[in-house]
């Protein structure tokens, strides 16, 4: 008898064990969804609209071109308004980025000590334009599952973050995530971000990324366009050479 | 009148219970008022300067900029640091704060070998702790105008964190959050909070512990004073009721009105305390002194004869308070000169209506006894050793009496050319008060903490408009009282030098584009470019708050602008010198409009009331002798004109103008009555002397209670107004019957004259 009890107590514990592992398995296998969903094409070429809306209304437009290759290798190459066409920036593995000045004719490799800046005039910061995979920089918890969409909680791994949390809703059958709430350290809700995804070809493209700082309540809108994924494109065109061109 | 004085007796209790209704009314409207200490609202949108003001600091943030000092014996220390982290990390996550700026996350613009590094001076998440790297930080804030005497004092011993508030905010609540949460950190170190905010949110409190305090020392203190002259319950409960419910009321009005109460208006209530009571004691006084078997019909008479008088009283002190209306500069004066005036009608409406019914509806008519008695009360401390000698000194030495004030007058003139005049807001806390003591550091240490604004209107971007902000800087650093200044113009130069073209603004336009673009988006340039670029500032600090240096500095900026302001590059500036500047100047045009209004509009009255404009010139000249000694002891004891001390003359006047008519109008009754000239003036100091005594007393006293107020620009009113309450009594009771007593006797005189001329035709 004595034995059957601790038998059972022992199976409950297992299988107790079992939900709460299932539990974090599946933020992790969430989040890790979410990331192939977001980095899985080896390259891709394309046209961004930046939008930037101030409180009042005004707003403010940029267009770059835009080409990477897996996530860490970038070129953000700006082609309106006039002041600011050919302005570039190459963005590297390790944090290296360079700055492309056409009116100089001189490149600097720029840095930002302090990622929670915002990446020119825009409300998303170097961080939040990083592609690093959110599973690196962040450990996600499922806090709830509403009708189509997950709830994630990351918290990030630095401490160097400026956000002590990010609440992602990610959608349940094709892993993109639908929003992002950012808290600061305050744990009070600074930005918010809405995604629009669109399957091009075999991936999900964010068509538009609408990013609202609460607090400024500025708005940037970040809206795709021509977007082509998997061409070959080489290392080569990663290059400070290339960028100056 | 006398159908007036039967309806009230009539309405009673309809009366009463209108007032007890209103009084409900507007008392519960009370919880709803709220205190505004913002100056800055208060500035008039009619002045150029100051429009510009409250419009750049609203749309650059600046005007609502706190700052925390830290003080210590040197900042490059690894735990002053972290302190100042701390407060950073605190004030960032707080409601309220659009932005912050202190050693742990200024920008910083640094050039290397190898490129650009646009960042922070520190990494916040890798403080320097080594010996090493503090010295080599100190070194580098040290050598940059950016942070030198901005951020950190030059001799190192204190550094700044200034943040900047929402639009949205409440920023009183805000501020008072803040400093709540920076104390509860407990950071071993001396910290003192400066800028708008505190300094709202000080006034705030002051303006409260004022009133707290204040109000019932003043009711007390009347009350007393009354007691003792009156010595009778009535004659003290219905003067201070009255005086109370107007106090409600016009508190109640200024909620209903939507306004709020100000640094100046919060002693509107002493003021309705110590004037309020006023038409009460004369309407009792009356309806004691008139005898009728019948008590209603005696009450009927007084209310009859007093009603008139009363009114006269009121409106001149109404005048006095109203005069402010007009060449007031700040909207604060004005507001309280109407809501005054307004107190003073309802003082005046109870006195007549409410009191009158009171008495009627509880019987509380004197008794026969106490009747007699009151009228064989002749020998008093105040009618023996006071008003008989005065009596006799009158007649017996006019002429000597007239010199004293001569040789007084003279005294004056001389004091009132050394008259000084006070603007700076700092210098209205006392000494010890924690604004106070943080703005003389800031002034100390951080050239001061009055913004000064340079505005450039036009293409932003352009090579022509960042040179001239250059040229600008570099013109307003030659004036003694700016220290340092900043502006989008010092980034570009800066970044220009890190792109290895030196210290300069590029003279392309697609450079500065460029540059431009690493800029954007940093926490700093909303605070000097406007989102559509068509505007620049160049943001400073004036060191000096002397009058002075101020308005010399509005004279240098003027003749910069006037020479360099261009269709392309119009050039504006702003900020609290000029403000100061244009509030120094409207304190003359102020003081002089309110008082030539209110010296015209009482003699009008005083001539039409007395029907004779002789007379109405004899009752002004012991209120215009006062208000000369008045700017005469301002200029001697160096008590300076501010914005309340600057209302003094005009409600002297208006109060002080009431014991004029008094004498005269008793005097010329009498006079009429008797033809005896010393008969009529021996009544004349014993009946009206002594009520004028009394309400002196009470008057004087009621506003020396301010003497005890948290900010010196009140203290300064209170002893000003109970001097020339003092004043305007000494004139009505020496200078004006001694004027009266030389001017009828000159003319008994002629008429005797032309007697003897006449009996010797015959």
């Amino acid at each position: 008898m004595k034995k059957l009890k601790i038998h059972t107590i022992m199976s409950a514990f297992i299988i107790l064990a079992g939900l709460f592992s299932a539990n974090a398995q599946d933020a992790n296998t969430i989040l890790k969804k979410m990331d192939d969903v977001m980095y899985s094409p080896k390259d891709m070429t394309g046209k961004t609209k930046i939008v930037l809306i101030d409180k009042t209304g005004k707003e403010k437009t940029r267009e770059a071109n835009i080409i990477q290759k897996g996530n860490d290798k970038r070129i953000f190459r700006f082609t309106a308004p006039s002041s600011q066409a050919g302005i570039a920036v190459l963005s590297l593995p390790n944090d290296v980025m360079y700055l492309y000045m056409p009116a100089f004719g001189k490149e600097r490799r720029i840095s930002s000590s302090v990622k929670s800046q915002n990446f020119a005039g825009t409300d998303f910061s170097y961080d939040d334009m990083e592609s690093k995979p959110y599973s690196e920089k962040y450990t996600p918890k499922l806090v709830k599952t509403e009708d189509d969409v997950y709830v994630l909680e990351l918290k990030p791994m630095s401490p160097k973050s400026a956000y002590s949390k990010l609440i992602v809703k990610v959608h349940k059958t094709n892993y993109y995530p639908v929003t992002m709430e950012y808290y600061d350290k305050g744990n009070k809700k600074t930005k918010d971000a809405i995604y629009k995804f669109k399957k091009i070809g075999k991936y999900w493209n964010a068509e538009e990324i609408e990013m609202t700082n609460l607090k400024k309540k500025h708005k940037t809108k970040m809206i795709m366009s021509d977007v082509k994924y998997d061409q070959g494109l080489s290392d080569e065109e990663f290059t400070v050479r290339k960028l100056k061109q | 009148m006398n159908k007036l004085a039967k309806g009230i007796i009539k309405f009673k209790w309809l009366i009463i219970i209108i007032v007890v209704g209103l009084t409900t009314f507007l008392g519960y409207q009370i919880k709803d008022l709220k205190i505004d200490s913002d100056i800055v609202s208060s500035l008039p949108d009619d002045d150029p300067a100051a429009l510009l003001y409250k419009n750049i600091g609203k749309e650059f943030g600046g005007n609502d900029m706190g700052m925390i000092i830290i003080e210590t014996d040197d900042v490059f220390k690894k735990e002053v640091i972290e302190y100042v982290k701390q407060i950073t990390d605190t004030l960032r996550v707080s409601d309220g704060i659009s932005t912050v700026t202190s050693l742990t996350n200024v920008l910083d613009i640094k050039g290397s070998d190898w490129g650009i590094e646009i960042g922070t001076l520190l990494d916040e998440y890798d403080l320097p702790d080594t010996q090493g790297e503090l010295d080599s930080l100190k070194e580098r804030v040290m050598s940059k105008d950016m942070y030198k005497g901005t951020l950190v004092s030059e001799d190192g011993t204190s550094t700044l964190i200034l943040f900047t508030l929402l639009d949205e905010a409440d920023k009183q609540a805000v501020a008072r959050d803040i400093k709540e949460k920076i104390t509860k950190l407990d950071i071993p170190a001396k910290l003192y909070f400066g800028g708008l905010p505190f300094m709202m949110n000080d006034i705030a409190d002051l303006i409260v512990a004022d009133i707290i305090r204040l109000i019932p020392i003043t009711f007390f203190l009347i009350t007393f004073i009354l007691f003792l002259a009156f010595r009778s319950t009535r004659g003290v409960i219905m003067p201070m009721l009255t005086a109370a419910l107007s106090v409600i009321w016009v508190l109640g009005a200024i909620v209903l009105f939507g306004y709020e109460l100000s640094m100046i208006s919060n002693i509107t209530p002493i003021i309705l305390l110590a004037v309020g009571s006023a038409y009460t004691i004369h309407v009792i006084n009356r309806i004691n002194v008139t005898f009728d078997e019948d008590r209603k019909k005696a009450l009927i008479k007084a209310l009859t004869y007093i009603t008139v008088p009363v009114i006269l009283a009121a409106l001149t002190t109404i005048i006095g308070f109203v005069s402010f209306v007009f060449g007031a500069y700040l909207e604060i004066i004005r507001d309280f000169g109407v809501f005054t005036a307004l107190g003073v009608i309802f003082a005046l409406l109870l006195s007549i209506f409410f009191v009158p019914a009171v008495i009627s509806a509880l019987s509380m008519y004197k008794s026969a006894k106490r009747m007699e008695r009151n009228g064989k009360n002749k020998h008093s401390f105040l009618n023996d050793i006071i008003l008989s000698p005065l009596n006799n000194l009158l007649h017996n030495h006019p002429k000597y009496i007239l010199s004293f004030w001569g040789i007084i007058m003279l005294v004056s003139i001389g004091g009132i050319f050394s008259i000084q005049r006070e603007v700076n807001m700092a210098e209205y806390f006392k000494k010890g008060n924690p604004t106070r003591v943080t703005e003389d550091i800031m002034q100390e240490k951080f050239g001061g903490s009055q913004p000064v604004f340079v505005v450039f209107n036009g293409d932003v971007q352009s090579p022509d408009v960042l040179q001239m902000m250059i040229k600008t800087e570099n013109y307003m650093k030659e004036f003694s009282a700016i220290d340092g200044t900043q502006s989008v113009a010092d980034l570009v130069e800066e970044m220009n030098d890190v792109m290895g073209e030196g210290k300069k603004i590029p003279d392309d336009r697609a450079k500065i584009e460029n540059l431009w673009f690493l800029l954007d988006g940093q926490d700093i340039m909303p605070q000097l470019v406007s989102y559509e670029l068509d505007k620049a500032i160049i943001q400073s600090k004036f060191a000096s708050t002397d009058s002075k240096v101020l308005n010399d500095f509005v004279v240098y900026m003027d003749d910069f602008v006037t020479e360099n302001s261009t269709e392309e590059c119009r050039i504006e500036v702003t900020g609290m010198p000029s403000v100061y500047s244009q509030l120094d100047k409207s304190l003359i045009d102020s003081q002089m409009s309110s008082l030539v209004i209110a010296i015209f509009m009482v003699l009008l009255i005083v001539g039409v009331i007395l029907r004779s404009p002789m007379k109405g010139v004899f009752a002004a000249i012991p209120i215009i002798a006062t208000i000369t000694i008045l700017f005469g002891f301002m200029g001697v004891t160096g008590i300076p004109l501010d914005i309340a001390t600057v209302l003094v003359a005009s409600v002297a006047l208006g109060i002080g103008i009431d014991y004029s008519i008094h004498i005269i109008t008793h005097f010329s009754h009498v006079h009429k009555k008797t033809k005896d000239l010393g008969k009529a003036m021996e009544e004349t100091i014993m009946i009206s002397g002594k009520a004028i005594v009394v309400n002196v007393l009470s008057v004087a006293a009621g506003f020396l209670v301010l003497v005890f107020s948290e900010m010196v620009p009140l203290q300064n009113f209170g002893i000003l107004v109970a001097m020339s309450m003092i004043g305007s009594g000494l004139g009505a009771l020496t200078l004006l019957p001694v004027i009266l007593i030389l001017y009828y006797r000159r003319q008994e005189k002629i008429i005797n004259h032309k007697l003897i001329i006449k009996k010797a035709v015959l």
